[in-house]
């Protein structure tokens, strides 16, 4: 990553990492019970819903990774958050009502509860907290290498902690995450993530005008990028750069896949009254359209600056963002620009750290039939524990982290998103079912990643795919097909009683 | 019925995207581009249905499909993407950006937010699950 090492810069992320912790301290008076701890007291309104699943949702590849693809691969990255039309709506409508109403009817904390308490099968919540525990060390191992290298580029480690900066720059965000999440679990998270997401919008929108104005327009940008021989007429068409197949995938997996994100959908535990889920659809979804702002913005403009001889040719394209700020972005755009990134990171690593917690001291000692009795003191033990554990495994095995984050979303996405979406709303599916669908979901996305991407053992074949078909949509399908077939054979005789309350979520 | 076709649907649209993610075939690619747009149009039809009805949302749930399915077919039959068009962006490109995010947006947030209060969640429903925690409290 470029050095941002500039006083403004620096004033910005300290101020900002204050600001945070100046939260977690206010949280830390106001978490007394595990209800606060995991779901904020459950008081939250429909705009922060909107706003803090937005910023759980976005990490900071949004800010950093996707003008980056952009720059690689053309405007098919865009295939990605296409699915932003109707993915806010898609949760409302699917699984966001039915997972606050079981939250009405049951103490449903997290994910796997709300599976307990519609399949009333330790076996599936068992396995859903499995999977998240996996694709939580993953996502936040990539989190906090991310938040390790942009801190370290901006406070200047290199300087004086030489071969050790990143791991310095690692500790230092580690730090004021692991205060406020540990001092207010999901209270500080939520306000963390209300500021977060603010910061967020604000530097999208910025830096998406900056862009505009840099690359002489949207037409400008276009007629310059057509015209270069490094990029061409096929770097703006829909399918220039990529398969067909990878771009249906991104749809695929990014627009059903939303309904299997942890992280996103226990977020909806928290709001106070079921009703303001009105407007869920228009806070997230507004709130999301505009932060991708800036990964259209410089996803074009970088190419284009290039094209006009402005920018050198990357040679990461990951550089897109931090090049473009320091050399054409006002000073203040690029300070909010750095509080945004840091704002995206951070939000995203609360989130799974919350419920990584949750999956240790709740959802896993559930599945075997046991209750932690002080689960506010272990939940903040637990914090630390899965953080530490998610660093130290970020340090040490770099490439190993980078798999398991890059194909967490899939692995959620597989592994939860039918038996939510389908068994939240049909009666007929069984805890068999769910059970089989996650399991398959979640061994058949690991086993396919894995074998595509790994270089320990070069006697494994690859998998025996089309060219560009996305593995997590392979998965993501077959999960759901598992879910159906079960559920159809086993027929209406396999359908299990449900407790009147859990029918009743399900009919309302 | 609202709810079974849905059901048929992903039936349908699960099994047909895995094999077209995983067969090589040119003609597949217009079954997965048809499955990957019906399929959310489905699950949302499987979670407004209530009593196998939709109640005023069969018309925004049909033009969203047809928004959808009909861009994706459009953009797969676009040879380079189409002509230039606005901006001079490709004419599929000014599909994607134009049409395939803020129509359905508009739509769904004006759909859900409209027919909440009388159909997605009544009052009636929220007093009936708050009776039911009491009893099982008590």
């Amino acid at each position: 990553m470029p050095i941002l090492h500039r006083p403004l810069l620096v004033a910005t992320a300290v101020v900002y990492l204050l600001v945070n912790l100046a939260i977690g301290l206010w949280a830390l008076r106001r978490t007394r019970t595990p209800k606060d701890f995991w779901i904020a007291g459950q008081g939250i309104g429909a705009l922060v819903t909107g706003l803090v699943t937005m910023a759980a949702a976005f990490s900071g590849f949004v800010f950093l990774g996707g003008p980056g693809l952009t720059y690689r691969i053309g405007l098919s990255s865009l295939f990605i958050n296409l699915p932003i039309g109707f993915t806010s709506g898609l949760l409302g409508w699917s699984v966001a009502k039915r997972l606050r109403l079981l939250a009405e009817v049951r103490e449903v904390y997290t994910i796997p509860d709300a599976l307990l308490s519609r399949f009333g099968s330790r076996a599936t919540s068992g396995t859903a907290a499995v999977a998240i525990l996996v694709g939580v060390v993953g996502y936040l191992g990539t989190q906090l290498l991310a938040l390790g290298r942009l801190l370290e580029s901006v406070l200047g480690l290199r300087d004086w902690a030489g071969g050790h900066s990143l791991a310095v720059g690692v500790a230092i965000g580690l730090a004021v995450l692991l205060f406020y999440s540990v001092a207010g679990g999901a209270l500080a998270g939520v306000y963390t993530d209300l500021f977060q997401g603010t910061l967020m919008i604000l530097a999208a929108v910025a830096v998406f005008l900056c862009a505009m104005k840099a690359g002489g327009g949207l037409s400008g940008i276009a007629a310059s990028i057509a015209g270069s021989p490094r990029f061409g007429r096929q770097f703006l068409e829909p399918f220039g750069r990529t398969p067909v197949l990878t771009a249906l995938g991104f749809y695929f997996v990014f627009g059903i896949g939303v309904l299997g994100q942890p992280h996103m959908l226990h977020k909806f535990f928290m709001i106070k009254d079921p009703r303001r889920l009105r407007w869920l659809p228009l806070t997230l979804g507004g709130s999301q359209i505009l932060c991708l702002l800036i990964w259209f913005g410089l996803g074009l403009a970088v190419p284009a600056l290039v094209a006009q001889g402005r920018l050198p040719a990357l040679a990461q394209p990951d550089d897109a963002a931090p090049l473009f700020l320091l050399r054409f972005a006002p000073e203040m755009v690029t300070g909010l620009a750095v509080a945004g990134i840091l704002a995206a990171i951070m939000s995203t690593a609360d989130a799974f750290m919350n419920i990584g917690s949750a999956a240790l001291v709740r959802d896993l000692p559930k599945a075997w039939g046991r209750r932690v009795q002080r689960e506010l003191p272990w939940g903040r033990i637990a914090t630390v524990a899965v953080t530490l554990a998610a660093a130290c495994l970020a340090l040490a095995y770099n490439d190993l982290i980078a798999l398991l984050g890059t194909f967490a979303f899939g692995t959620f996405a597989a592994a939860l998103a039918p038996a939510l979406a389908v068994g939240l709303n049909w009666k007929r599916v069984t805890a068999q079912a769910a059970t089989a669908s996650i399991a398959t979901g979640t061994l058949l996305n690991l086993l396919l990643e894995f074998l595509s991407r790994q270089t320990f053992f070069p006697a494994l074949p690859k998998p025996p795919l089309p060219h560009g078909a996305l593995l997590a949509a392979v998965s993501l399908a077959a999960s759901f097909t598992v879910l159906l077939a079960i559920s159809a054979l086993q027929g209406r005789g396999g359908r299990e009683e449900l407790p009147e309350a859990v029918s009743a979520v399900l009919e309302a | 019925m609202a709810h079974r076709a849905s059901l048929l649907l992903l039936a349908l649209c699960a099994p047909a995207a895995l094999v077209a993610f995983c067969v090589d075939a040119a003609a597949l690619r217009w079954v997965a581009a048809l499955a990957v747009t019906t399929f959310p149009v489905a699950l949302i039809t499987l979670g407004a249905a209530r009593g196998g009805r939709l109640n005023g949302l069969r018309g925004p749930l049909l033009v969203l499909w047809i928004v959808l399915a009909g861009s994706f077919l459009a953009l797969l039959a676009l040879p380079g993407g189409g002509p230039d068009s606005l901006f001079g962006l490709p004419l599929g490109t000014v599909l994607m950006l134009f049409v395939l995010v803020p129509v359905p947006f508009i739509l769904v947030c004006w759909a859900y937010a409209a027919r909440f209060g009388g159909f997605i969640l009544r009052d009636e429903d929220l007093e009936r699950l708050r009776r039911l925690r009491k009893d099982g409290e008590g």
